[in-house]
């Protein structure tokens, strides 16, 4: 484990794939300036501070990649992909050409910058359209390993960088593109996990034993393709499955594991994630509380699930 | 001027019906111009990869577009006939992923142009001379991204990049401040204004842009007219997106004997 900042990572990454792959080219909307200056120097012509013009970006990223170019567009969330879905949409995505698009600020990591600065419908909007890939790398290992092996493919890629870590240990080996992580093995309960959530499940897991409950947890890098194949084996197993995200309750993994255990006969389902806006203020820790998104949460839908006397789904 | 161009156009719509007749006159003679004159382009291969880019950022004047791509061989007349039609590889909106020749999919206005500051910015980082040509309207400059990429081309000094805006007069029936050439100097772009339909003042407008990989974009305002080529179609009015019957057929063909 370490304790470099994704940023960081996404800025060194930058420079090591750059050196070495003269068709990287780095679009940023006035963010990350300073920390990308060693890619900017190493790989001169190949970066650009284009400024507060997020649809003008996408549109540009796209034209870099018409030219042969692997281009990474950096910026905020919600400003990068709701507010230029349409250049996604026909630029990169109807034209069959391929990219990257690295964001923060994802979900509610803004935390009080409120719902201008918040995006919880990055995966719904991103999974719509063909062509697409969708990571979200809560550790740095993640990120470097999974840039590396898909940047120069022929998708459009989002990486969704969180401003927290999980915090746990991963076989590096298991960093691969559509595969999903079983990170305890267990037969009461399948949590299925993404992005820095994975610690609350892995606390909850901790919580639960003590209650005699067995605990599978599925770790997600790739939200998109999804690992329907792991993800189905451990429910069919447990019968009971509990997704937390921070993504809306719409559209998220929540809906696509819905999907996949569907026909589990008796199969239990509850679903954590973000409903409706978040409008408070307060620390990132904060507002997951507020949204359920905590160990506590967990444990609530856990309680549900264990004390539930008939076959029904909730969801 | 390219009455033949015009009938072939004509026809299409009124074989598919459907098409924006007016739009494609007022650029026709431009588009004409480019692909016979300026560009560098092979059509049996499409990629090739010294081809210099042009883009349609105004895709609803596609028909101008395919009509001259037909001249030029990259389409048949079986393509043209096939116009919105089930099978076919032209719709109302030029489509890169189905037509060769044509570099993007454009339609939604203000797409194509920062697109294409895209490709200029692409090719300069690559150190290739390709030119890149697009095109857009003057309503579509009401497009906030238009501005963005003007901005952003400006500051990059992407002299590989030259602008033609089709100043039909379209935006000014909305929003009638509408002084174009100082909008374009102000952003910094080497400012021409011609007449777009007059092959000599498309051809020294052309010669006086001096491509290079950096340097202050060029912008062509070509003032032209919605439908220019037939009294009945000119202006602006029911004829954007209307389909002639019969009558009105013999009309606009008889006008562009």
């Amino acid at each position: 484990m370490t304790s470099k900042k994704m940023r960081q990572q996404f800025a060194d990454t930058m420079l090591e794939i750059g050196t070495r792959d003269p068709k990287l080219a780095v679009l940023i909307g006035d963010i990350s300036h300073f920390i990308l200056q060693p890619f900017a120097k190493a790989c001169p012509g190949r970066f650009y501070n284009v400024g507060i013009c997020e649809p003008t970006i996408i549109s540009m990223a796209a034209g870099l990649s018409k030219t042969g170019l692997h281009p990474v567009v950096h910026t905020i969330a919600p400003f990068i992909l709701e507010r230029s879905f349409e250049q996604i949409k026909l630029d990169f995505c109807y034209q069959g050409l391929s990219g990257n698009i690295i964001t923060v600020g994802s979900a509610f990591d803004y935390a009080n910058l409120g719902c201008t600065h918040h995006c919880y419908d990055d995966f719904a909007l991103m999974k719509s359209l063909p062509r697409t890939q969708i990571i979200y790398p809560a550790s740095v290992e993640e990120f470097d390993l999974l840039f590396k092996e898909t940047y120069n493919n022929d998708h459009l890629t989002l990486f969704r960088l969180p401003e927290r870590q999980h915090e746990q240990v991963l076989d590096p080996s298991l960093i691969k593109l559509g595969v999903a992580i079983r990170l305890t093995e267990g037969h009461d309960l399948t949590i299925i996990a993404a992005g820095p959530q994975l610690k609350n499940a892995v606390l909850a897991r901790q919580q639960l034993a003590l209650q005699s409950k067995s605990v599978e947890i599925i770790y997600i890098p790739t939200i998109h393709p999804l690992d329907a194949k792991t993800i189905y084996q451990s429910v069919a197993k447990t019968k009971r499955v509990i997704v937390i995200e921070e993504h809306n309750i719409f559209g998220g993994v929540g809906d696509d594991v819905s999907k996949i255990v569907m026909s589990i006969p008796g199969v239990q389902i509850i679903n954590l994630g973000i409903k409706g806006f978040i409008r408070g203020y307060g620390r990132y820790e904060q507002l997951c509380q507020g949204a359920g998104l905590s160990q506590e949460g967990i444990l609530e839908a856990a309680g549900k699930i264990f004390h539930s006397n008939n076959e029904s789904r909730l969801v | 001027m390219n009455n033949d161009l015009r009938r072939k156009i004509v026809d299409m719509v009124c074989q598919g019906k459907d098409g924006h007749i007016p739009s494609s006159f007022s650029i026709v003679d431009i588009i004409s111009f480019l692909y016979k004159n300026t560009l560098k382009f092979d059509s049996k291969n499409t990629l090739w990869d010294e081809r210099d880019y042009f883009i349609l950022s105004k895709g609803h004047g596609c028909l101008a577009l395919y009509v001259v791509l037909r001249e030029h061989g990259f389409l048949t007349d079986d393509d043209l006939d096939g116009f919105c039609k089930e099978g076919g590889i032209l719709g109302e909106h030029p489509d890169s992923t189905k037509v060769p020749g044509v570099e993007a999919c454009t339609g939604s206005l203000g797409h194509g142009f920062p697109f294409s500051v895209g490709i200029a910015l692409g090719l300069r980082i690559q150190n290739k001379d390709n030119r890149v040509l697009v095109l857009v309207g003057d309503g579509e400059c009401h497009e906030g991204t238009i501005w963005e990429a003007a901005h952003v081309a400006s500051n990059m000094e992407l002299g590989n990049l030259c602008l033609l805006v089709d100043w039909n007069g379209s935006a000014a029936q909305l929003m009638p401040k509408d002084d174009l050439p100082a909008k374009w100097r102000a952003f910094g772009w080497k400012t021409q204004v011609i007449d777009g339909h007059s092959q000599e003042e498309i051809k020294k407008a052309l010669e006086n842009v001096h491509f290079c990989s950096r340097g202050i974009p060029h912008v062509i305002i070509a003032k032209t007219i919605k439908g220019k080529g037939v009294p009945m179609l000119e202006g602006h009015g029911v004829w954007h997106h209307r389909i002639p019957n019969d009558a009105e057929y013999k009309t606009i063909m008889e006008a562009l004997k």
